[in-house]
C-alpha cells in the first residue's frame, strides 16, 4: 500500500530522449530508473532529460540513484537535464551537487531549448 | 483543531512498523501538524525530507527491516517550536561518526554505493538534530524546528 509505484515513461523530442519519472524516486525506483537510462543510452541518446512531477517524493536514496545516472553520463559523455521539480527539491538537488552536472529547469519546454541551443537536432 | 493554539501543548505518538513506505506517515502527519502550526510551505517541506529520512535510517538501519519492530515517532508541540522524536529498537546501534557526515557528490562519483546523505540532510534541514540513545537501548534523534523564520533573506 506505501511503496507507491513509479511510472517511467521514454519519450523522444527534438533529438532529446525524455524519462518521465511519475511517482515517488526512492529505493523502490532503481530498476525502473536504471532501466530507463540503460535503454536510452543502448538506442546512442546522447541528450537526456528527467521530467519529474510537482511534489512527489524524492529521498535520499533517490538521491543515490540519481548521482548513479550522472556517474554513467559522465563517463558516457552524454548530458543530462532536468525539469519539473519542485522549488524544495531544486534546492536539495543544488544542496547535493547534483545542479552542478545536470541543468536544472522549470519545465520540459524550457529544458528542450537548452538543449537545442547545445546542438540536439529534431 | 483550526489554529495553531488548538494544537499547542500537544503530544502525537505514532508507533509505525519496520517497513520502509511507512515513514510517509510520519511525513504526512508532521506535516498536517506543522501546516496547523502555521509553519511555511517551504519549512514543511524540509521537515517531510527531515523525518522521512529519520524513519527511514531507523526502519532500515536501527531495525534492520524488522517488520515486528516497532519505530516510534513522538511529536511536541510548543509554543514557538515543533519537535520530532524518531526512535528505533537499536538491532544495530548508529556509530557517533556517522552522524557528523558531510558527503561530497565528486566522492560519490567514486563508490559503489552513492548513498549516505540522509543524515547530512536531516542536518542542514532542520534548526537542531541531535542523535542519542533511545530510554529502550535502541538509537534516537530529536530534531527542532523552531516556528520563527530562522534563516536570513530566505523569505
Amino acid at each position: 500500500m506505501l511503496e507507491d509505484e513509479l511510472t517511467v515513461n521514454i519519450r523522444h523530442r527534438d533529438g532529446v530522449a525524455i524519462i518521465d519519472l511519475i511517482g515517488d524516486v526512492t529505493t523502490f525506483a532503481e530498476e525502473k530508473i536504471n532501466g530507463a537510462y540503460r535503454q536510452v543510452t543502448a538506442r546512442g541518446d546522447r541528450f537526456i532529460l528527467l521530467n519529474f512531477r510537482q511534489n512527489d517524493y524524492i529521498n535520499s536514496a533517490g538521491i543515490a540513484i540519481l548521482i548513479g545516472i550522472v556517474t554513467e553520463v559522465n563517463q558516457n559523455g552524454q548530458k543530462l537535464a532536468v525539469s519539473g521539480l519542485s522549488p524544495h527539491f531544486q534546492k536539495i538537488f543544488r544542496m547535493v551537487g547534483l545542479a552542478q552536472y545536470a541543468e536544472i529547469y522549470q519545465t520540459e519546454e524550457d529544458a528542450l531549448s537548452a538543449f537545442r541551443r547545445l546542438g540536439a537536432v529534431e | 483543531m483550526s489554529d495553531a493554539e488548538g494544537v499547542t501543548g500537544q503530544v502525537i505518538e505514532l508507533r509505525l512498523p519496520s517497513r520502509l513506505g511507512y515513514e510517509r506517515i510520519a511525513m504526512d502527519t508532521a506535516a498536517a501538524l506543522a501546516r496547523r502550526m502555521g509553519l511555511a510551505d517551504e519549512r514543511i517541506d524540509a521537515l517531510r525530507t527531515a523525518i522521512g529520512e529519520a524513519v527511514t535510517n531507523a526502519i532500515e538501519h536501527g531495525n534492520q527491516a524488522d517488520a515486528a519492530m516497532k519505530v516510534v515517532v513522538v511529536l511536541t508541540v510548543r509554543p514557538a517550536e515543533l519537535i520530532i522524536c524518531v526512535s528505533d529498537q537499536g538491532r544495530r546501534a548508529l556509530a557517533l561518526e556517522q552522524t557528523k557526515t558531510q558527503p561530497r557528490i565528486a566522492d560519490a562519483f567514486q563508490r559503489a554505493d552513492k548513498g549516505g546523505w540522509g543524515i547530512w540532510l536531516m542536518r542542514e534541514l532542520m534548526d537542531e538534530v541531535e542523535f542519542t540513545l533511545a530510554p529502550g537501548g535502541g538509537n534516537q534523534v530529536r530534531m527542532v524546528v523552531h516556528l520563527e523564520r530562522s534563516p536570513v533573506g530566505d523569505q
